[in-house]
């Protein structure tokens, strides 16, 4: 085998790890929104600012207690859930039962709270960049294979792999939940019809309430993922609300490995796209993709979720 | 009826000599910042407010607007006046808002939200990438034709408007009770007969061309502009929901008072606590949201017309009594 | 409330809120008053605060010398957002309701390129001090002068290295896709493709990327001598990360200045940065007068290393205030001329403006190269400046300890 061609392979082999690893953190933050949009056809456009939250508990537990990231997934989740509960019980509610002229209030108040969200953080923490500069931040695992006679190295950056494997935890465990107890068959139950459900003696306030906080906990444990890669800013949040959105819609609302295949979906897209059209419009990948899910793939990518 | 023509002409007459009396260049940057916004705030309430479409993607309109003007000037084929392009970014604004519009109307909601949303921020990475085009990232900047900010008071002056008589005439006419409907309800309208895509599309297409109007007059007096800038989506989409849902959507005056707000809370923000301003519309928005669904001018109409129901109620008890 | 009272209260409203912020800020008696913009929240906030502080500092030993010509100096900074329309609209107020007869400043080439312009309208002049974008000085605008190297120039201590040392016969050049980032690496791209180097690949990235590797794994296919970025902080330091991740091994790696230059570098890409090279403009070890006091005696203030853009900004103070004491008085056509005549050194090097093919009123300068060595900033190049020795090639990834 030439080594161009040994070149080739390799690039295509990275660029599928990247693809899959990044896609992985991509479907936690999805999951969250889609599970929020499942039942309460709400967007969330708060999303990504309460992944921001989540980063800087992360953060702070990091910095001021040494506490891992890893470690402090079982602090952050907890806290976010309850924030979650919070917003939704106070803010979101109150307005969903409201009359309005605006079919769409509610997700102008996501906008609201997430402007504030990001705005408080910039008033606290400052504009300044921060990073958790973990141990194991660049820890790599190298693979080498050896085809027709030349070596091809590909490169698993550790934490990647790690946040991978619980974003998979986490949404298999999503699954069984919804599916398996009684608490999650009462989400579903909200989410194919609320009134129905509200008649079948389901007390659907409260299920939108823990809906909120699961949807809130899981973005934050992205978010607690992705502070020893990445780095935090309070303005860090528009961007993934945006990819979860579009994840929620590449998976169809509710539809949990819907979600996760979508999150791959996006994420080899952005990592094909960028390598072999343009760098530049990789962004641009995953919007093209989901406003052609929307129009020929109602019900997203795997035909199950709900169609509007 | 005839009292508010006759306040709304006041006002237009005293708005439209104020240049003559006022030459303070700084009171003059913020009534042509608030009329823009004013024109902003129309446009979307037009396609949100009376036809219940929202987009979170009104900044590809502007930013379409924006760049048509700025290619206009840059490539030499038209000067650098304060009205260069007006007209051709509406209709290039209408244009790809027709696009759009087709892909998108389908989508119904939150859908149609989102959908819009994505597709602007492609004209936006487009507007980055296509350098040859747009000078990409670095933007397109020419010094301001006129000096004097009067001039371009006027021509914002005139457009906004124009875009409210028009807007007006709009809501009074058929179009404009096909449009309420489909919003209270499309499929409704579509079983008595009324096509609700191509009505969507006629709202879509006025709106998106007196947005596009406002980015080209944007491009001539502020004479720089770059992708960030115009096609943002916190900065132009969001806050024209903003201007319109503070004001009162799917009224009139609504936008009206949004834009004066917005523009005065900002620079009140500015000026004396050199930021925070954000914060204070994300409170804004959340509390207009609970409390003051209707915005500012929709929650007195409805005061008001609670107080005539009230009134008619007393009267008739009296009359019963 | 009737729809009349409502209008007549924000008529009010409005006439306050217009009014209220155009009174003039109160000056001190017998103070010079210089408005300066800077983006002092936004993205490019933590610039903007450096700046600020260097400003401050600047001011403040000025004025306990007792001022220019026995009048204190006095700065009047506005937070701009790092938006350009937020800029005009402050220099307008500056030069309409303050009447300040001089404007300095501003960070990103946007805002200064869009207050030149306000200036040059309203012949003021304006120092820029930061802002690199080439077009701004190449406008033939006579109000507009700068301080800081034009981006396309940034390069020449790296120009010159590539020259005597490295002679690369590859490059390849990842670039953040802002007004900066296209003007540095197209003055890269230029002169590569003049002087025989091949451009492997010049790509502009979205910044705030997650996951680089696979464009860096593409630009390690390709196997380039020289892997050249544009990067702001935390893009630079995670290009770095990956690189090293992915074993990406050039003869070197080179920034164009910005994130490469950051003491956050150091401490946010950790052993990736390590021989990490940049095109700077000032390091704490050149030789001009005051660099490393003006380093120290930040760093002793503020408890952080000021870079290139705080030594800018201080030394942007003191050619204002050489400015003002060669000045017959303190009006715009005098402090225009006197600042055109500014012939002096500060702690960020020598400042006069000439002009030259499409440049005009810019200062020109030479520029250096940095290396990580040992996990600090050295300046390697030229070796005129040097305070320690270069390395090239860099060694291996997995080769390093």
């Amino acid at each position: 085998m030439s080594p161009q061609l040994a070149g080739q392979i390799e690039l295509l082999g990275q660029v599928l790890i990247s693809g899959i690893l990044l896609g992985g953190l991509y479907a936690l933050i999805g999951l969250g929104m889609s599970l929020i949009m499942g039942v309460m056809k709400i967007i969330n456009l708060a999303h990504g600012e309460l992944m921001m939250v989540a980063m800087y508990m992360t953060y702070w537990a990091f910095t001021l207690w040494h506490v891992d990231p890893y470690v402090s997934l079982l602090i952050v989740c907890p806290l976010m859930f309850l924030l979650g509960v919070a917003i939704q019980k106070f803010l979101i509610t109150p307005v969903m039962e409201a009359e309005s002229i605006l079919p769409q209030n509610q997700v102008l108040l996501t906008v609201g709270i997430g402007l504030v969200l990001a705005n408080l953080a910039l008033l606290l923490f400052t504009a300044n960049y921060r990073s958790v500069p973990v141990s194991y931040a660049s820890k790599t695992i190298y693979w080498d294979l050896k085809l027709g006679g030349q070596t091809i190295s590909l490169s698993i950056s550790y934490p990647f792999l790690t946040a991978f494997g619980i974003a998979v935890l986490l949404g298999a465990a999503l699954f069984l939940f919804l599916g398996m107890t009684d608490l999650g068959r009462m989400i579903r139950a909200t989410a194919q019809d609320k009134r129905a459900a509200a008649l079948m003696g389901i007390n659907t306030r409260k299920i939108t309430y823990i809906t909120f906080g699961i949807g809130a906990a899981l973005v934050g444990a992205a978010g607690a993922l992705l502070d020893p890669v990445y780095y935090l800013y309070p303005q860090i949040g528009g961007p993934f609300t945006n990819k979860a959105f579009v994840i929620t819609i590449l998976g169809g609302l509710g539809n949990i490995p819907g979600a996760v295949l979508g999150g791959l979906v996006l994420g080899l897209a952005e990592s094909l796209g960028s390598v072999y059209v343009s760098l530049g419009y990789k962004d641009a990948f995953g919007f093209i993709i989901f406003v052609l899910v929307l129009i020929f793939l109602p019900r997203g990518l795997l035909g199950k979720g709900r169609a509007q | 009826m005839n009292r508010k023509a006759i306040f709304a002409a006041t006002g237009l007459a005293l708005l439209a000599v104020f240049p003559l009396a006022v030459q303070n260049p700084y009171v003059l940057h913020l009534l042509i910042m608030t009329l823009l916004w004013v024109l902003l705030g129309q446009a979307w309430n037009l396609l949100g407010g009376f036809t219940g479409q929202i987009s979170y993607g009104h900044a590809a309109f502007f930013g379409v607007g924006a760049y048509t003007t700025g290619i206009l000037v840059k490539s030499g084929l038209s000067p650098a006046a304060a009205w260069s392009g007006l007209l051709l970014g509406g209709l290039m604004a209408a244009l790809i808002a027709s696009v759009i519009g087709w892909i998108c109307f389908r989508l119904r909601g939150p859908y149609f939200s989102l959908s819009v949303l994505a597709l602007a921020e492609v004209l936006r990475l487009v507007a980055v990438n296509w350098k040859q085009l747009t000078n990409g990232a670095e933007g397109i900047l020419y010094i301001p034709a006129f000096r004097s900010k009067a001039h371009y008071y006027w021509i914002i002056l005139a457009i906004a408007a124009l875009a409210f008589v028009v807007i007006r005439a709009v809501m009074r006419s058929k179009l404009g009770f096909y449009f309420l409907s489909i919003r209270e309800d499309q499929d409704a309208a579509e079983s008595l007969g009324i096509d609700a895509t191509k009505y969507k599309l006629y709202s879509l297409l006025i709106s998106a061309f007196f947005t596009g109007a406002a980015g080209s007059f944007y491009m001539n007096y502020l004479g720089f502009i770059d992708p960030g800038i115009v096609f943002s989506i916190a900065d132009i989409s969001i806050m024209m929901i903003l201007v319109t849902i503070l004001g009162g959507a799917a009224t009139l005056a609504g936008p009206i008072v949004g834009a004066v707000i917005y523009i005065l809370v900002s620079e009140f923000f500015r000026v004396w606590f050199k930021s925070g301003h954000l914060i204070f519309f994300g409170i804004l928005i959340i509390v207009i949201i609970i409390f003051f669904p209707a915005g500012i001018v929709g929650t007195i109409k409805e005061r008001r017309a609670g107080r005539k129901l009230r009134r008619a109620g007393a009267a008739r008890e009296s009359a019963a009594a | 409330m009737t729809t009349r009272k409502l209008f007549a209260l924000l008529a009010l409203a409005a006439a306050i809120g217009l009014f209220v912020p155009a009174l003039p800020a109160p000056a001190e008696a017998k103070a010079f008053t210089v408005g300066i913009p800077l983006p002092l929240t936004g993205a490019e906030a933590k610039f903007g605060e450096m700046e600020k502080q260097a400003y401050d500092m600047a001011v403040d030993e000025i004025n306990a010398k007792g001022g220019v010509n026995g009048v204190k100096l006095a700065l009047d900074i506005q937070d701009s957002g790092g938006k350009p329309e937020t800029a005009t609209a402050i220099v307008e107020k500056f030069i309409t309701i303050n009447k300040y007869p001089i404007v300095v400043g501003e960070y990103t080439s946007q805002c200064s390129y869009a207050v030149a312009g306000v200036c040059e309208k309203y012949n003021v002049p304006y120092l820029v001090v930061t802002g690199a974008a080439d077009k701004i000085t190449q406008q033939g605008w006579k109000n507009v002068f700068r301080l800081n190297p034009p981006a396309s120039l940034y390069n020449l201590g790296v120009f010159s290295f590539f020259e005597q040392v490295a002679r690369p016969k590859t490059i390849a050049i990842l670039y953040e896709n802002t007004d900066f980032g296209n003007s540095t690496s197209k003055a890269m791209k230029d002169y590569c493709d003049s002087h025989g180097v091949y451009v492997v690949l010049s790509e502009g990235y979205q910044a705030g990327a997650v996951d680089f590797k696979p464009i860096l794994q593409k630009v390690k296919s390709l196997r380039p001598d020289i892997v050249y970025m544009v990067s702001y902080l935390m893009d630079a330091s995670l290009l770095m990360r990956q690189s090293k991740e992915l074993d990406i091994n050039p003869q070197a790696f080179i920034g164009g200045g910005a994130g490469h230059t950051l003491p956050e570098f150091l401490q946010n890409a950790a052993e990736a940065s390590e021989y990490c090279m940049s095109a700077t403009l000032w390091t704490p070890q050149v030789k001009y007068p005051g660099a490393k006091e003006f380093f120290d005696n930040f760093k002793k203030k503020f408890n952080k290393e000021a870079d290139y853009h705080g030594a800018e900004a201080y030394a942007a103070a003191y050619v204002l205030a050489d400015t003002l004491k060669r000045s017959k008085a303190a009006t715009s056509d005098d402090l225009r001329a006197s600042l055109a005549g500014t012939d002096m050194m500060t702690a960020f090097g020598p400042v006069k403006f000439v002009s030259w093919g499409q440049f005009t009123n810019q200062n020109k300068m030479d520029t250096l190269v940095l290396q990580v060595v040992g996990k600090k900033y050295e300046t390697v190049w030229p070796s005129t400046a040097a305070s320690a020795k270069f390395v090239y090639p860099v060694p291996r990834w997995r080769e390093r300890k």
